[in-house]
This record gives structure tokens, sequence and C-alpha cells, in this order.
């Protein structure tokens, strides 16, 4: 008898620690019930019992599947409640959803990801991801910005990141403070910085709305081309399956089609970036 | 096309005894117009034959307004529903491609659709509002219903169009086949005056594929005009045949609880950080719009907008959706 899968129904997963990344940001350690596999950049529906759910992208990495990390700013109810929350806690996931980086077309090619606030969680996950075959990449460049330095998330990163072959990472704030040494401006004035073969590379893009419509803008001046630009886009998807319509773009529902899209996908939609 | 008939005394017993078996739903017409209602013994002759479209619409029963989808329950026993329009009929086929897809098959809908027995009506008049043939429907049914019916001269006619369908009139010791020539071609003069009638009285209106072009053409103006009587209170959604948004809220026990949402709500579409892509009226009042005519088209073969009229019946503000689309191609 075939049993048929029931789409809502959420897996278990324990929260086993909370790391503090920003005053806004928590990152929560989640073991699931099961193994729970997923591509870089697809995300999950993460729910606290009777409260709500949210979709999130794990900022961990796509090679282990028996442990979850999943960063969270802290915006509204659930998220407030999220990160209130204590190890030990059982939650709820869903997933894993949508369609992520297609890492596997990046072979041999340099790789520029530009990062904005709480946008650097899926991009940590994507550069374990690229870490993992980085002998088949010719270079990945992450440019990142803040709004303050003390918003700016996984600040070891960098420094791994900066050691590690092939691996170059930039930071900008937009307000600096008095400890702040490096760049201050907007995420893209670090792309003024960096060499690249952009007929040799793809761009990744994940940040707030205004950063991703400004940064795929500084990207088309560069010299990409419509299609080398992945953008991870953001709604509001409730269901996760291609039928509650809250994510809906255009034609795309953004849970299904997306989260991720090559610019050339969506650009004939003009409200992508509302 | 195989039709089969029988008489309509014989039909109403059967019906009778089918309802040891089965629930039966059909369209009845009570004080406020035309209704689907549930059948009991003594509603059977109550039961509207010919007539188009109960004031909502046939979703209702694939997709109740709020249900648990975690907690396993499922039909006790199959359904029958009776007078259903091809409107109707047509928007149950969009709603099956986005329940029924591959990948994530909903088992609460498709354990509805697989029990229960879809009976059309064919439309004999039309109502103020109907416009399907302008939506290239036409007002009877030769695909996605089981049986299709019509009610002429004390007898039931069927064109049997599903195996189930087949399957089901086969157990009817008193259905006949119908090869009488006079008859099939009386449905079908009855089939044509129905169709003129559409014809005549929709004749400005364009078509469901010029909708979407001209939709997809339109400026800000129009829609602001327009969309100045709308409350946001989504009656338009709640009636269409076709909509099927809804949200799921969270229960203790890791429960979730699906509930019908609309497009037309304020906040429907906003995310974590406050941004709202419909934050504005005229571009919810919009969204339906392309929505039903532009981006639905693109991804489902199914129609979405079967000319049922409902949305304009339903609408507090009386907007009326069909002189939008008239305004809208005289303009440009």
């Amino acid at each position: 008898m075939v049993i048929d899968k029931n789409i809502y129904k959420p897996v278990r997963a324990e929260l086993t620690d909370v790391i503090d990344e920003s005053p806004l940001i928590k990152t929560l350690v989640l073991v699931p019930e099961n193994t729970f596999p997923f591509k870089t950049g697809q995300f999950i529906e993460l729910s606290v019992d009777g409260i709500g759910e949210a979709p999130f992208t794990p900022s961990s990495s796509p090679l282990i599947s028996e442990k979850l990390e999943v960063t969270i700013m802290k915006t509204g109810y659930v998220t407030g409640i999220m990160h209130m929350l204590k190890p030990g806690v059982q939650m709820g996931i869903r997933g894993p959803y949508g369609r992520g980086y297609p890492v596997e077309t990046f072979s041999g090619k340099e790789i520029l990801i530009l990062g904005g606030g709480c946008g650097l969680a899926p991009i940590r996950s994507l550069l374990y991801a690229l870490e993992a075959v980085k002998d088949k990449l010719e270079k990945v460049i992450l440019c990142y910005g803040s709004k303050t330095p003390s918003d700016c998330i996984y600040k070891p990163l960098f420094d791994r990141l900066n050691s590690t072959e092939k691996f170059e990472a930039y930071r900008t704030v937009d307000r600096a403070d008095n400890d702040w040494k490096g760049s201050v401006g907007v995420a893209t004035s670090l792309l003024d910085k960096i060499k690249i073969n952009i007929d040799n590379s793809v761009a990744v893009v994940c940040g707030p709305p205004v950063m991703m419509k400004f940064g795929t803008i500084r990207l088309l001046e560069m010299g990409y081309r419509d299609e080398q630009i992945y953008l991870s886009m953001e709604k509001n998807m409730s269901c996760g399956l291609g039928k509650c319509g809250h994510c809906m773009m255009g034609e795309y529902f953004v849970c299904k089609d997306g989260p991720v899209f090559t610019y050339d996908e969506i650009k004939h939609n003009p409200e992508i970036w509302k | 096309m195989q039709y089969k008939c029988i008489n309509k005394e014989a039909w109403d017993n059967t019906l009778d005894h089918l309802l040891l078996s089965f629930s039966i739903f059909a369209s009845v017409e009570n004080e406020f117009g035309l209704e689907y209602e549930s059948i009991k013994p003594a509603d059977i002759s109550r039961i509207s034959y010919n007539k188009p479209k109960p004031a909502t619409s046939l979703k209702s029963f694939f997709l109740p307004i709020k249900e648990n989808v975690t907690s396993e329950r499922f039909l006790e026993k199959p359904r029958i529903i009776i007078g259903i329009p091809n409107c109707d009929i047509q928007g149950l086929s969009l709603i099956d491609e986005i329940y029924l897809d591959k990948e994530f098959n909903d088992i609460y809908y498709r354990n509805r659709r697989e029990n229960t027995l879809l009976i059309s009506t064919d439309c004999i008049g039309i109502q103020e509002h109907c416009h399907c043939l302008s939506h290239n429907i036409r007002p009877f049914s030769t695909q996605n219903a089981d049986l299709a019916l019509i009610h002429l001269d004390g007898l039931i006619i069927f064109r049997v169009i599903t195996r189930k369908g087949e399957d089901f009139l086969d157990k009817i010791p008193d259905v006949l086949s119908e090869k009488n020539n006079s008859i099939i071609e009386e449905i079908e003069k009855v089939h044509s005056s129905t169709e003129a009638l559409l014809k005549e009285s929709k004749k400005d209106l364009p078509d469901y594929e010029s909708s979407g072009k001209l939709v997809a053409k339109s400026n800000e103006k129009l829609w602001k005009k327009y969309s100045e009587n709308c409350v946001s209170c989504g009656a338009c959604t709640t009636i269409c045949p076709t909509c099927t948004c809804f949200l799921l809220i969270d229960k203790p026990g890791f429960e979730k609880v699906k509930q019908m949402d609309a497009c037309q709500y304020p906040g429907f579409e906003r995310v974590a950080g406050g941004e709202d892509a419909l934050f504005e009226l005229h571009n919810r009042f919009k969204n339906r719009y392309m929505c039903k005519y532009v981006w639905r088209p693109e991804k489902f073969s199914s129609q979405a907008c079967t000319g049922c009229g409902r949305c304009i019946e339903a609408c507090i503000g009386k907007i009326n959706k069909n002189e939008l689309l008239v305004e809208l191609e005289n303009s440009l």
C-alpha cells in the first residue's frame, strides 16, 4: 500500500543551541528527528509549536544533513518568539522547498557574491558548498555590507575565507563606529575594489530588497549579463508548495520556481523589487 | 458522445435509493435563488435542473473555508453533486492542476475529488452576469465532469463523459441508451439558443485571451478608478470558482489549519521586513486581474476565469469586472 505523505505536516527538530550573531540576529541549531538533506539556497518552513511558521534558508552546510542551522533576524511576532527559545525545545520543519543555487553549473567559474544584512545566512550555506568544490572553481569573492560593525554576522567567517585558497572576502558598513577601520559605504561600493573576469563569472546577490535592486543594477553596469546574475527572492512563503498564493511574483511561485532566480528569468516583471 | 436517459420519476426514485450509500448535494432553488444544498429524500423533487449557477461555487465542496490539514480525516461516504454548471466544472479543473500536482499532492483534496461524482447540468437560459462563452467556455460540459445531464420532456438525458460516470449509470437498472436522433437534435437546439443568448448579452466583451493582453497593457489610472469603491472585503475571491489562496495557521501539537485567504486583504504579501508589494489598494485590486488573466494562463492549462460572473454579483462596491474589461478594450 502506498502511504501518502501529508505535505502540510512538519517533522520535529530539537533546538540544541542558540548562537547570538548580532543584537537582532540569532542562529538556531536544530537536530531533526530524521536526516534532513537540502540543497544550498533551498528554504524550509520552521515552526514554533502553536505559535507560527516562517520560511528561512538554512545557513549551514548542505553537506551536513544531521544538523541544520537557521539564522533568524527578529522582525515580527514569530521571529520574536524564536529569539526567546532555549535549547531543548522541539520545533517543526517542513521542506526543503524550491530551487536553490545551481552550484554544479559554477565549475570553472569565478563567483562573485554580494550580500547584505541577514542575506549572509543563505550565502554562508553557499560558501560551505563552494568550499567543498573549490578545486573546480577559479575564484570566489564575497562582498558584504552591514548597517554597522555590530550588525555584521558570522564575523569569524571573513578571516577564515581570507585564509582559504581561492577565496576573498570584503566587508563594509553603512555607518562606522570608533573602532571600525574598514570600508564605509553600501555593499555595492565594494565592487569597485575587486578584480574579476566577468565573462567567466556568475554573480549571486542576497540581501534586503533595496540592495538586491541596486546590486543588480551595478552588476549590469559592470558588464554582467542578465543570465549570469542569481537573485534570492524574498516573499511571504506560507505553504512552500506552490498553492497558497502568498509568494506569487508575476507568474512564478517563488516557493517552487525560486527562491533563486536568474535576473533574466524575472526582469520582465517591473514589480520584483517591491 | 454517448447519450443515456432515464424517466424523471425513475431518476427521483433512484436518488432516493442512492441516498442510502451516498451523500447527495444538488442545485436547489430557494427564496434567495439557486444554491447547492444537501439533499434528503424530501428534497429530491426540489432539485433544479437546466439552470445556470448556484450562488456559491463548486470549490467549497473541495476547499473548505477552514480545515485542519494535519489530523487524518477523510470522507466517510462518497458524494454525488448534481446540477453543476460548466463554469464551475471548468473552474475545478484549474484547482485540480494546483492541488493534484505531481510533486505536492494534497491528500485531503484528492480524497474529496476521488470520492465525488460530478454531474453537470446543461444551462438553458442565462443569468444577468453569465459570460462563459466570451471566455471560451460553453454552457454545457463535455469534459472534466463525470456526467452531464439535461431535463427535457419528462426525461433526464445524460452525456457520458468519464468511465466513472459510465460505471455509475451502468448500475442503475432504469437507465437506457438514448439513440433517438430527434431528442439529441433537441438538446443541440437548446445549446444553440443558450449560446445565442450569451453572445447577444455580452457581445462587446473581449475573450479570455484578449482580456489577458489588455490587462497586461493597462495603466494605473484604470485600476485606481475601478478600485475606488473596493473595500478589500474579499467577496470576489471567496465566491470565485478558481481562487484558491490560503494561509496556514499553527495550532498546538504542530497542527496546521488551512484557512482560505485572499490577495484582496491588506497584508497578503507583506514580508518580515515590512515590505508589501500589494500595500496600495489599486495594486491589490489589479493583482486579481493579473493573476486571472495574465499569470495563471502562463502557468496552467485551465482558465482562471470561467465567466460565471459571481464576482460582479458579490461585490458590495458594485464593481463590474466586465465593464472594466470593456473600458480597457475601448481605451487601448
